[in-house]
């Protein structure tokens, strides 16, 4: 692991530990209702202050709380056009999945590259550690998965290109 | 005009005086006294000299204990600006034993939730959400448009400055424990 | 399976299992496909033993004008019959008339299930001969006397071979330069296409070095300018150019390097889909692995076990 990366990725533990803390929250607005108060952000006196860890201006991420859920969003590391194209189709492939990793969340926040909307719900039923170590583990991996990718390209490009042109030679 | 409103997508709650929506927030922000951007710019003329003068222990406990609550935005950033700083111009090694210090002095809890704030307050700044015009549509040669809006290359700006506030960080989640992270989350008194 | 084969395959194995001595005559109505768009029509119209094949190009018309006619004839020459109905160009073989030698038998499968690849190879030749002629009047010259028509080169030799992609061909007195237009239908495919382009650029720096120059842009180079329906919409487009340098164009060479050219097009897209379903095959599995890390977040149910008040023990039903 980078030098840098291992204190980031403490600071998102521990900010999402101590976001993490939910409690049943009927919504004020609309009788027999209960929803994310983040996302209906219907009354202000239940939303917390936003918080951002970041590392660098590229991989950050953005952790906003309420009474009853929380909304992280991640923006993931993207150096140029491959490795945007290949986050874009990674996060794109996983948020149509969003029905089977239940805290994902199908759209992604503004400015970041995928978002997960963690509710009471989820952390009666789900252990909470365990889903922290959910997303840092997703936050590790994807970086991994997306260089692997991108070498794996190079890699085939020049195995094909080589292929084609040496009977030229 | 008024034939093209869509009646549907109008929120009727926020023209509800009694709705929750329209909750009064000032009601649960403690009272705080309002500060002028020249009295912050005086605050962090001292903190500087401080600096200066090498005892940056006294300049950060100066600057947390002198927190601009009641500044507006352009007072609160400059602040931050003194505060990282400060914070930059310390050593790795002397971290924990100043902010043990900050820790046991009179209302050092008080403190450390402050600098808690600043720390994500400093790492918040230059948030893709609040600059996203500047940043987006650099048009690129290659006509690659789908996409658009990322900066490719200059990815690892603000790297360092970055470091130095997750360093800061983690030492001192080690010493106040994650409270102090929910109380910077609940705190109506924003940095 | 790195590259493509040069002829049709299903043509070459029918005709195969046709031609065996011991065949009984079947038979046989069939179409094929190839590559480009190419239709093929393998039949037997009028005996069993007559076994028509007859192609469908779309640029006929284009390949004609740069003397497709005359090298057809000269590699089909007895077996050429009128145009199927709806077909460019047929060829016919009589089973009752067939050359002696197994030798000769082979050389006609394989002859006739290159008829894509002869067809299209006509305004190659054309150009390669151009080239030849070209350096013969360019030898006379010194480089600044050379007239107009030698320093310049012949025309461009446009074949519009899909819908929207053609082949360009110009011969100089020193080089043949070959231009693929091809089209990228989503953003995806274009950055792929580029990395992999960047790699035929480069693969000549290292290690094949008497390889034919790539060079790829997306707007229409210049030896282009003047040429009829090139798409003006930016970043769909790529351009790539081959530089065919004299040692890829002498006479022993010649068939080789006008047969692997040609396939570029679709081995450089195929190995761009190869590339995604890869990738895209990755990221399924990845996923999974995501989903069994966030299956640990939930807890075990445990089988509660629970008793009457009599004190005997019964399992709820699930």
């Amino acid at each position: 692991m980078s030098q840098s990366l291992r204190p980031y990725l403490a600071c998102v533990r521990q900010t999402l530990t101590a976001a993490l803390s939910l409690s049943d929250f009927a919504s004020q607005t609309s009788e027999r209702h209960n929803v994310p108060e983040i996302e209906a952000a219907s009354s202000p006196e239940v939303l917390l202050n936003p918080l951002t860890v970041s590392r660098n201006q590229e991989e950050r991420v953005l952790v906003e709380p309420s009474i009853n859920s929380v909304r992280v969003s991640i923006r993931i590391k993207q150096a140029d056009e491959i490795e945007h194209i290949l986050v874009h189709k990674f996060t794109r492939f996983l948020t149509q999945r969003a029905e089977a990793f239940f805290i994902l969340r199908r759209k992604p926040v503004p400015g970041y590259d995928i978002s997960f909307l963690i509710t009471n719900f989820h952390t009666e039923d789900m252990l909470k550690h365990k889903l922290v170590d959910f997303i840092i583990q997703f936050m590790e991996e994807v970086d991994k998965e997306i260089s692997e990718m991108k070498l794996f390209l190079n890699a085939r490009a020049r195995f094909v290109a080589e292929s084609f042109l040496t009977p030229f030679d | 005009m008024a034939t093209n409103i869509n009646w549907r997508t109008i929120n009727i709650d926020a023209l509800d005086p009694d709705s929750s929506t329209n909750f009064d927030l000032t009601t649960l922000t403690p009272a705080v006294q309002p500060i002028s951007t020249a009295e912050v710019q005086t605050l962090s003329g001292q903190i500087r000299t401080l600096v200066r003068g090498g005892n940056a222990e006294g300049a950060l406990m100066g600057a947390l204990e002198n927190a601009p609550y009641g500044a507006d935005d352009q007072g609160k950033a400059l602040h931050l600006g003194v505060v990282t700083e400060v914070l930059g111009q310390i050593r790795q090694a002397e971290m924990t034993p100043i902010l043990q210090r900050i820790y046991q002095s009179d209302n050092g809890s008080e403190l450390c939730d402050t600098l808690m704030k600043y720390l994500y307050k400093g790492m918040g700044q230059g948030h893709p959400a609040t600059n996203s015009t500047s940043r987006n549509m650099t048009p690129q040669s290659t006509g690659f448009t789908q996409a658009g809006g990322r900066n490719f290359g200059g990815g690892e700006g603000g790297g360092q400055a970055m470091s130095v506030l997750l360093s800061w960080h983690e030492k001192l989640v080690e010493m106040v424990g994650p409270g102090s992270i929910v109380r910077v989350m609940s705190d109506r008194r924003t940095v | 399976m790195l590259l493509l084969d040069y002829q049709n395959v299903l043509i070459e194995s029918i005709l195969r299992d046709r031609l065996a001595p011991d065949a009984a005559p079947t038979s046989i109505d069939q179409i094929a496909s190839d590559f480009d768009n190419v239709t093929f029509h393998i039949s037997t119209p009028q005996a069993k033993t007559k076994i028509l094949v007859s192609i469908a190009v779309k640029c006929w018309k284009e390949l004609v004008s740069y003397g497709a006619q005359a090298v057809l004839e000269r590699e089909y020459g007895p077996y050429i019959v009128q145009p199927e109905q709806g077909y460019d160009f047929s060829v016919e073989v009589d089973l009752e008339n067939l050359p002696a030698s197994p030798e000769e038998r082979e050389d006609l499968v394989r002859r006739v299930s290159l008829l894509k690849r002869n067809a299209m190879a006509a305004p190659f030749e054309q150009a390669f001969d151009e080239f030849a002629s070209l350096q013969e009047q360019a030898a006379q010259y010194s480089s600044e006397a050379a007239p107009q028509g030698v320093r310049e080169g012949g025309a461009v030799r446009a074949i519009h071979y899909r819908e929207e992609e053609a082949i360009f061909i110009k011969a100089s007195h020193d080089r043949v330069t070959v231009i693929f237009s091809t089209i990228f239908r989503e953003e995806t495919d274009r950055i792929y296409g580029k990395i992999f382009l960047q790699e035929f650029v480069d693969a000549r720096k290292r290690g094949v070095q008497n390889a034919p120059q790539v060079l790829f842009r997306d707007d229409p180079p210049l030896e282009l300018q003047g040429q009829p329906g090139l798409s003006a919409k930016k970043g769909e487009v790529g351009y790539i150019t081959f530089v065919l340098f004299p040692r890829h164009l002498t006479a022993q060479r010649r068939e080789e390097v006008i047969s692997h050219i040609q396939t570029f097009r679709d081995y450089f897209h195929y190995h761009i889909k190869a590339s995604k379903a890869y990738i895209h095959s990755r990221m399924r599995r990845r996923t999974a692995d995501f989903l069994q890390v966030l299956r640990r977040a939930r807890p075990e149910a445990e089988e509660k076990e629970r008793k009457t008040a009599s004190g005997r023990t019964f399992r709820v039903q699930g």
